[in-house]
């Protein structure tokens, strides 16, 4: 083989194996819906959600194994609007148990230490009345997954997350200091472990990748109370705000978008919003979205 | 005495010793449960102490209430005699049993040496005049603060390491025979193993030395109790005036010296009856074969009283050496030096006071739910030698946790209510502005900001345009920190990306406590 002859192989067949990454579409999905619903009792907005959405058993085939990953990063109670409301996850798992799934796993990979964080958001207690299993997460359970992004490639994911046949995110809006906001997208950084400092440089461009590598079935935003100032962290109750919103969609960044623009920012200002539109993950822009609002 | 009454207190001896060991081990593994509400109140056994009720009221000059506590087996020590070394310690139940191991892989009789026994007084004696002098090293040898230190730094981790590296791989096996081990595993797992592994710096010399003086005991019979123990000393000195007696009945002895076969300091009551070193463990009753030896409480009469002959030269020497040697920490650098680099749990008091106060138990580094405290080596200089000082590359002082503060035996570390702890300034953060990547990389990092606990954030973003790696002006949100508002947790250091060397990190600088040594 001439050297030239080599060259060519071996950048064709390089090509080959990168070129998989760029057709990769998990999380591009046409003609989404994305339903807002305004009211007093987040447990029943979430209902009235999942109803408009057109129902859990749309999403949950029967015997499924659930994942619903909500956002219990922080030691922090409710009102302090740091964690998903347990209210809102209670409608979530009611929903999912009467769609006829098998078992629900809540599970995510929290900032403070899970015992006191599960504990004090309330989590813990709701998932024991409701029969779920509250899992955390085991350093031993992390295997590298292939997110096929520009920017993020292959970095351990916990198997939990993987093994599952359905994943629904929950995520908390809140204020974030570096990537702007927290809403479904960042809310996926808890499925990865290793070194997650790590991720913040160009942080906006690695969750996007995330959320594009990864399939999401259902994104529900708790925005009941949002965390407007010092986030993600917060602790002041001067600095939560009740806009007593859920966002609920099958696309996890048109839900983003809404809820950033619920927030008060621009989605465009966003980059890991502008990132994931990139990768044309969804609409930006609000009046293309097929938003339904509703009050309950 | 019958014999079946001999074999009844025996078994109510060995009874009593699995019951407190077990009783020390439930309460030490309930200290570091989370779901338990941390006080004072989880674990009292070491304000049954005398030792270190005597060390403490040296050093605050003030009696703690709840070691009045200790007044009850001094009591008791007066009537029984030494009866805590071998009915109630836990440590000397440990001791026990190892020699009960190693007597039987060994054939040679071991022989009563009266100037070893007396080495534990000067022990003793050196202790309490260092204390005196503002030297602390009696928690190093009490037997409650060794066990304590030894399972929180080397056993229970050791423990949880194996179990979690053995059982657990097992219970996610397949198969029917780990299958079994599911349960095994569930249950430890639920109740005393912790939720992440704990991991200590001091690991290795704490279990070495805990594991020597276990070994010990393959020389002498409960060599520790009987050689070292200041606090088995202590209650020697007590028993001196004890009403207990054991009596050779002189009409039935046939002077076979058996009684000396499992004596715990290897005397008997026939030949050498030491009432300090007599551990009221009645083997020697058992062992009689012709039931000659017999229980009297009597008035402790001068004449009665069996003396601890150290002699005075020796009590002398071992005051003017306590007096010298406790001195030596005195002259050394910390105590000039104008700055100390380690870090002490929120509460602690000033540094002098702290370092009399302490008793190096573990206690706080059991209940610390992040494994922040660790046992120091020499950062806080050698007489501060696992004391604790924080470590946050390891964990981080919780913001909503106040639990370290509500368990200190002495308070050595001050009961903070969530509220005042919230307030407590432990240190302050310091940025190393040649490894922060917001300063010399020239791109969005923001970790340690995102963690920061304080509402208001102690650590804040300002835009500024920095030459980033590529060598291009960029805008970047570089991270400050605002030194009136951090707390000094240690959240940023423990959550910095950078893998060499933290890029914000924790200095006792303006911290709350005095440093006055």
């Amino acid at each position: 083989m001439k050297r030239r002859d080599f060259l060519k192989t071996s950048l064709l067949v390089s090509s080959s194996i990168y070129f998989p990454s760029l057709i990769n579409s998990k999380n591009v999905l046409a003609n989404s819906v994305v339903v807002k619903v305004h009211g007093d009792s987040p447990y029943k907005i979430t209902k009235r959600a999942i109803k408009e959405l057109g129902g859990m058993q749309k999403i949950i085939s029967k015997q499924d194994i659930v994942m619903i990953k909500p956002n219990i990063g922080w030691n922090r109670t409710i009102e302090q609007a740091a964690n998903t409301n347990p209210l809102v996850l209670k409608a979530i798992i009611e929903e999912v148990f009467n769609a006829g799934a098998k078992k629900i796993i809540i599970m995510d990979n929290t900032c403070h230490k899970p015992e006191e964080t599960y504990k004090r958001s309330g989590i813990e207690e709701m998932a024991k009345k409701m029969g779920v299993e509250l899992r955390y997460t085991d350093n031993n359970r992390l295997i590298a997954y292939d997110f096929k992004g520009e920017k993020l490639k292959r970095w351990p994911v916990f198997k939990d997350f993987l093994e599952v046949d359905k994943f629904i995110n929950v995520p908390i809006l809140k204020h974030h200091g570096s990537a702007e906001l927290t809403i479904g997208m960042k809310n996926l950084i808890g499925i990865v472990g290793g070194r997650r400092g790590k991720l913040h440089r160009d942080l906006g461009m690695n969750i996007a990748d995330l959320a594009y590598g990864f399939k999401t079935h259902l994104t529900i935003v708790d925005s009941f109370r949002i965390l407007k100032r010092n986030g993600p962290v917060g602790g002041r109750i001067s600095d939560v705000e009740l806009k007593k919103t859920v966002i609920a969609s099958t696309n996890i960044m048109e839900a983003d978008v809404i809820a950033a623009d619920l927030f008060g920012e621009k989605p465009e200002e966003i980059p890991f919003i502008k990132f994931a539109y990139e990768k044309k993950m969804g609409n930006m822009d609000i009046s293309k979205i097929n938003l339904k609002s509703f009050a309950a | 005495m019958s014999s079946k009454n001999t074999t009844l207190i025996q078994t109510l001896r060995i009874g009593s010793q699995i019951l407190f060991l077990f009783l020390f081990y439930f309460l030490l593994i309930r200290t570091g449960k989370s779901n338990v509400e941390p006080s004072g109140y989880i674990d009292l056994f070491f304000y049954f102490d005398p030792l270190i009720f005597l060390l403490n009221i040296i050093a605050t000059q003030a009696i703690q209430a709840l070691f009045l506590l200790s007044i009850i087996p001094v009591f008791l020590t007066l009537i029984f005699g030494r009866f805590f070394c071998a009915w109630v310690c836990p440590f000397g139940a440990i001791n026990h049993f190892f020699s009960w191991i190693f007597k039987k892989s060994k054939k040679k009789k071991e022989t009563i040496n009266k100037n070893l026994l007396n080495v534990k007084y000067i022990i003793l004696i050196l202790i309490v005049i260092m204390a005196i002098m503002g030297t602390h090293i009696g928690s190093w040898l009490d037997p409650f603060s060794i066990l304590f230190r030894s399972s929180t730094i080397a056993i229970n981790p050791a423990v949880n390491y194996s179990i979690e590296h053995s059982l657990k791989d097992g219970a996610n096996d397949k198969s029917i025979v780990v299958k079994g081990l599911k349960p095994i595993y569930e249950f430890t797992k639920k109740n005393i193993l912790k939720t992440e592994q704990r991991v200590y710096f001091q690991s290795i010399l704490i279990g070495m030395i805990f594991f020597l003086i276990i070994f010990l005991n393959f020389f002498k019979r409960r060599f520790f109790c009987n050689y070292i123990c200041p606090l088995g000393a202590l209650y020697g000195l007590i028993a001196k005036f004890s009403f207990f007696n054991l009596k050779v009945n002189e009409n039935k002895c046939k002077s076979c010296n058996l009684c000396s076969n499992n004596c715990t300091y290897n005397g008997s009551p026939f030949k050498d009856y030491m009432k300090s070193e007599c551990l009221v463990c009645f083997n020697c009753l058992k062992d009689c074969p012709e039931e000659s030896i017999e229980i009297k409480f009597n008035f402790p009469k001068k004449k009665n009283r069996t003396s601890i002959d150290l002699g005075r030269r020796r009590v002398v020497g071992s005051i003017l050496s306590g007096i010298f040697i406790s001195a030596l920490p005195r002259i050394s650098d910390i105590a000039k030096s104008k700055r100390h680099k380690f870090l002490r749990p929120p509460g602690s008091v000033s540094e002098k006071q702290f370092i009399q106060k302490c008793i190096r138990c573990g206690k706080c580094m059991q209940i610390c739910p992040t494994n922040l405290i660790q046992p120091s080596f020499l950062e806080a200089g050698t007489e501060g030698i696992w004391t604790p000082v924080l470590d946050p590359n390891m964990g981080y002082c919780e913001y909503e946790c106040n639990r370290c503060t509500q368990i200190c035996p002495t308070n050595a570390i001050e009961k903070l209510s969530i509220e005042e702890k919230k307030e407590f300034k432990i240190g302050t953060a310091v940025i190393d502005r040649n490894k922060c990547y917001t300063y010399v990389d020239g791109y969005n990092c923001g970790v340690c900001e995102e963690h920061c606990p304080v509402p208001d954030k102690a650590i804040r973003f300002r835009e500024v345009e920095v030459w980033n790696f590529e060598g291009k002006l960029k805008k970047v949100k570089q991270i400050y920190v605002v030194t009136d508002l951090c707390i000094g947790c240690g959240i940023c250091q423990n959550v910095c990306p950078r893998s060499d060397h933290p890029a914000i990190y924790i200095t006792a600088e303006e911290e709350q406590r005095e440093f006055n040594y």
